[in-house]
């Protein structure tokens, strides 16, 4: 027998083998002590039951031919859906649409997830560049706001589709402009409506006690509390959303008090779209009022972190007491998963929570359209939503109306006891409306000279 | 072998000799067309090719859209437009220095401590045990090893909760600076724990050597009788010896460490980043022109990365000559029984770093909650660990599809290759042993961007399913990481397998395929088993050469476990890291254990 040259890899393998002992004892002790303490309580997504009743209702609604193509045309094929995929309880979510959507059309959805939407739309700006027009490789994109802007510039979406959903109907489109309006931009019916959210904030009971409701009080309590608050790294979106929500406050304020007297300086500038000349004039509050707050943040504001869930956990690490997000049931929902702790409490702020819906769209060279169409019209199901905003698996607020569904309907969304950290039912006083997304750019640019680099 | 064996060869050589002389003009002309022959001699052209298109080609694909040249994006004016935007870039120089100080700082700490340990404990029983504790480091994945360490430093980590709240005072996580200090300290910590196993084992696998490994400690050993202190005797006699086989190794674990994105995305500072985590946001960007500047910016690593390999050899050379007066000083002792104390608290220190960061690990991976500053989590759950494997099916499908083809390719190319060595009777030559080493010297993400523009050209002209286009293109990129390695863990035992067996064989009429398949290969089979599982090892692990390729489409372990350190619960991280770890460790195993079951079959 020949010697073994590379000889320490063998001393690997009997040093991992203890490892793995060690590995499948503490896990095998652990699953001993869960199902000794906690029984069954841990409820997977998979046992609820998918074959409701009330879902055909809204499919009875004598689906027109036009769609009667797209069902047929669009059964047994590959949907890639580009979404975020930092989240996994979205991730989770997906994936029952995708076992949905395999049981009823026969569609593989699968999801490629990404880390910032962005990617996917430099995918497509690419695939059209190279004259792809017809073999694209995104089916389906989860965007809104500045990226949806973007696409919707260059043409780089399938029009007039998400009108045409049989399920479309079921939002009410008509005296619900949040389902057709895009931070502003007229959607086109090129996508399709997904989920609302408005930015809503949570403290930690332990830490403080007396958490700030307006802007101004969050300028005196981190002053009180240094280095416990901080935002996500813009263009991250949700530390985008708080600095708009901080722009849209402050220019509420000083419109109260000079009375509206030069136009320049008001906030309607907020929702057209920037001009060289006024990016300056309407910015500069953000950054006064930014000065003043960096020093206090967490790092001292020379550091920030990479997303809204990297808060989360420093929440649950305590070295944050107060946090925001975009997705109020998602606070509970981290609870229950014991990534965020007990003492958790949610609340909004009294000067007004940003706003928004969120969408799925469809590349103008997407591969698979039909089936993307039949994937958006079972997001947009009823069943589908009802399921989204339960607490335990994603808490994303429905886009349906009420009054549009049925009896039977309308039952799928009644909610359990609330969990004590969720945000308290009419906690939302005044809602902001997003700013034009041509503002997001020049904040993000703004922040990132300022900012962008420690000095 | 038996004298009765050797000559019973001879015997049967010569009972066969007047048979050969009959047969040569026949047997020529069979072995030239036997299929096998002209694979294997072809094997080591088919290697090269597949190692130099996607380097070179990935190369040119970045080089020319740097100058501007760029028709995807309707690009086609040379000029220095994109380095010139490069230049305009706030904070640039913060980037370079980061990257240079973190890859230089990291490889030179790893290189000290390592030379402190085998200096302080060679021919000790401890060299071993350290070798022992240290070595599964050596399989785990950079970012599994990253968010282990970043559990480990947080304020809210393992070290600050052992501490608080009886010594610091502390009743929440204090204000700290790590991970992701701006001054890049937490890469280095990260980035020098995961070389040292590294260094550690390539300089013991030089010293297992049986020539050269007998030589040095028979030296060391009259250096001792000389009476130089053990340490001292290290240093002026092994070191010499041993350096020139480490040379290869440092050099990739300093290129590997100037440029590599998992550590510094996980562990290292946004304001700025480093140079590489910088150019794959540039290439992510919605900006599509970014790209140029993205590729620019990939040139200017590949010269980063090139200058410190100069740095590094020049300071070689420095030391040389300022120091080769002390190797013949004949001085005995420099505080040597000092530096024997400062290595064991090192080495326990790191040891003590591993183990309490995957201790950190574990738990978090079953922690239910667990606030600061409790030692140990308030109650146990596997609700991480369920959740986590009902949304793991399609990584863990493509981890182990993609390694195991890979690998498969890898170890049947080297085979080849090393049988061809044998053919012709001479080594493969120093150009093409340097080919092999070039993806390990070579930034990836200088060369992998070029690859993926490149590849976008493509699935126009060929009508296949863009995911298996990604797929194979995932493939081919692992296979120039795992190459390497293969083929050094595997060369050697190749090289030194007794030659007598194969010559009796084929004296006895069998055909070049048959000595390899059933003469060969069996004695083969523990170090092709070990390499098979480190050319798994080394795929499952890679990240950014699985996100470009694979246009982000081809998800595994790995490119989870990177989206989720920085997006995710703590909880989810930690089971994503461990099942990383896992991975490779299964296939060391059953490396370990399938031979002796099959020797244990086939004898009886």
């Amino acid at each position: 027998m020949p010697t073994i040259k590379f000889a320490p890899i063998k001393i690997v393998t009997r040093s991992s083998f203890c490892f793995i002992a060690f590995i499948i004892f503490a896990l095998s002790s652990t699953s001993l002590v869960v199902s000794a303490n906690i029984g069954g309580t841990i409820e997977t997504p998979k046992t609820v039951s998918t074959t409701s009743p009330t879902v055909k209702s809204s499919e009875q609604t004598a689906p027109s031919k036009h769609w009667k193509n797209i069902e047929n045309s669009g059964r047994n094929q590959d949907v890639f859906f580009h979404a975020w995929g930092g989240d996994p309880q979205i991730n989770s979510y997906i994936k029952w649409v995708a076992e949905q959507v395999k049981a009823k059309y026969n569609i593989n959805l699968q999801q490629v997830k990404l880390s910032d939407t962005s990617e996917a739309v430099s995918r497509v700006l690419a695939e059209k560049s190279a004259n792809n027009d017809n073999q694209g490789s995104v089916d389906l994109v989860w965007i809104n706001g500045a990226n949806f802007a973007a696409m919707a510039e260059h043409s780089l979406l399938l029009k007039n589709w998400a009108n045409e959903l049989p399920n479309f109907t079921l939002t009410d489109p008509i005296n619900n402009p949040a389902v057709t309006l895009d931070f502003g931009v007229p959607t086109q019916g090129m996508e399709s409506p997904w989920g609302q959210a408005s930015l809503s904030f949570y403290y930690d009971e332990l830490a403080t006690t007396n958490p700030p409701k307006t802007l101004n009080e969050l300028l005196v309590w981190s002053k009180k509390n240094p280095g416990r608050f901080s935002y996500p790294k813009p263009p991250d979106f949700l530390g985008m959303s708080f600095l708009k929500y901080a722009l849209v406050v402050l220019h509420q304020q000083s419109d109260a008090i000079t009375q509206v007297q030069d136009k320049s300086q008001t906030q309607a500038q907020l929702y057209l779209p920037t001009t060289p000349e006024n990016i300056e004039i309407i910015l500069e509050p953000l950054w006064a009022f930014l000065e003043v707050l960096h020093p206090q943040l967490w790092r001292k504001g020379e550091h920030f972190m990479q997303s809204g869930v990297e808060m989360r956990r420093l929440v649950d690490d305590t070295e944050l007491s107060v946090a925001f997000t975009f997705s109020a049931p998602e606070v509970p929902a981290a609870v229950q998963r014991y990534d965020l702790p007990n003492s958790i409490r949610s609340y909004a702020m009294q000067d007004g929570s940003l706003s928004n819906t969120h969408f799925v769209a469809i590349p103008y060279n997407a591969s698979h359209q039909q089936s993307a169409q039949l994937v958006a019209n079972f997001l947009l199901s009823p069943q589908a939503q009802a399921y989204k905003q339960k607490a335990n698996v994603w808490g994303d607020r429905s886009v349906l109306i009420h009054s549009a569904l049925s009896d039977a309907e309308q039952a799928l969304f009644k909610a359990q006891q609330p969990h004590p950290s969720a945000l308290p039912v009419d906690s939302i006083k005044a809602t902001l409306s997003e700013p034009h997304p041509s503002w997001v750019s020049a904040i993000t640019d703004g922040w990132q000279a300022r900012y962008g680099v420690t000095r | 072998m038996s004298l009765e064996n050797n000559t019973q060869v001879v015997f049967n050589n010569k009972q066969v000799d007047d048979k050969q002389v009959n047969n040569k003009q026949v047997s020529k002309s069979a072995v030239a067309t036997d299929w096998f022959t002209v694979m294997v001699k072809h094997s080591p052209k088919f290697l090269l090719l597949l190692l130099v298109v996607p380097v070179f080609g990935g190369l040119i694909g970045v080089i020319l859209p740097a100058l501007g040249w760029a028709p995807v994006l309707n690009q086609y004016h040379i000029g220095l437009q994109a380095f010139s935007e490069l230049w305009d870039t706030t904070g640039l120089g913060q980037m370079v220095a980061l990257s240079v100080a973190t890859g230089l700082i990291s490889t030179f700490i790893a290189f000290v401590i390592t030379l402190m340990i085998l200096a302080a404990f060679f021919n000790s029983v401890w060299l071993a045990r350290i070798q022992q504790i240290l070595s599964p480091i050596l399989v785990i994945p950079h970012a599994a090893a990253a968010i282990a360490v970043g559990f480990l430093i947080a304020p809210s980590g393992m070290i600050s909760r052992l501490i608080s709240p009886w010594l610091s005072g502390w009743e929440f996580a204090p204000h700290g600076i790590f991970p992701h200090d701006n001054y890049g300290l937490s890469i280095i910590l990260g980035l020098t724990l995961k070389e040292l196993p590294f260094l550690l084992l390539m300089a013991l696998g030089a010293l297992a050597q049986p020539e050269l490994g007998k030589k040095l400690r028979q030296q060391h050993k009259v250096a001792l009788n000389l009476g130089y202190c053990p340490m001292t005797a290290f240093f002026k006699v092994i070191l010499p010896s041993l350096y020139p086989l480490l040379r290869l190794p440092l050099l990739a674990v300093l290129a590997y460490a100037s440029s590599s994105v998992e550590m510094p995305l996980i562990l290292g500072p946004n304001t700025p980043p480093t140079l590489a985590v910088a150019i794959m946001h540039w290439f992510n960007d919605v900006d599509l022109n970014l790209r140029l500047k993205a590729s620019a910016g990939a040139l200017l690593q590949l010269a980063v990365t090139g200058g410190i390999l100069v740095l590094w050899l020049l300071a070689e050379k420095m030391v040389r000559v300022l120091f080769c007066e002390m190797l013949t000083n004949g001085k005995r002792e420099y505080g040597g029984a000092f530096w024997q104390k400062i290595t064991s608290v090192i080495t326990t220190l790191v040891v003590l770093f591993i183990t309490l960061s995957l201790v950190g690990l574990v738990l978090w991976s079953v922690a239910g909650f667990w606030r600061f500053p409790a030692i140990l989590p308030d109650s146990l759950t596997l609700l991480h660990w369920q959740s986590a494997i009902m949304q793991m099916g399609t990584p863990l499908f493509n981890t182990i599809s993609i390694g195991l083809i890979t690998t498969l390719i890898a170890i049947t190319l080297t085979l080849f290759c090393l049988e061809a060595e044998q053919i012709k009777g001479k080594k493969v030559s120093p150009f093409i042993s340097l080919i092999i080493y070039m993806p390990l010297m070579v930034p990836s993400i200088a060369f992998l961007f070029g690859l993926v523009l490149i590849q976008q050209l493509i699935p126009q002209f060929i009508a296949v399913k863009t995911v298996y286009i990604s797929y194979i293109n995932v493939v081919i990129a692992h296979i120039l990481f795992v190459l390497p390695y293969v083929f050094l863990s595997l060369s050697s035992s190749y090289r030194q397998l007794d030659k007598r067996f194969a010559i009796v064989a084929a004296s006895l009429g069998a055909k070049p395929s048959k000595v390899f398949f059933k003469v060969k290969l069996p004695q083969l089979l523990t170090p092709i088993l070990i390499a098979f599982a480190l050319g798994l090892a080394i795929s499952f692990g890679q990240y950014l050469p699985t996100l470009l390729a694979g246009g982000g489409r081809i998800s595994t372990i790995t490119t989870e476990a990177v989206t989720l350190a920085n997006g995710a619960s703590r909880r989810t991280s930690a089971v994503y890291a461990l099942m990383q770890m896992l991975l490779p460790l299964i296939g060391f195993i059953l490396a370990w254990v399938l031979p002796k079951f099959i020797y244990k079959s086939a004898n009886r």
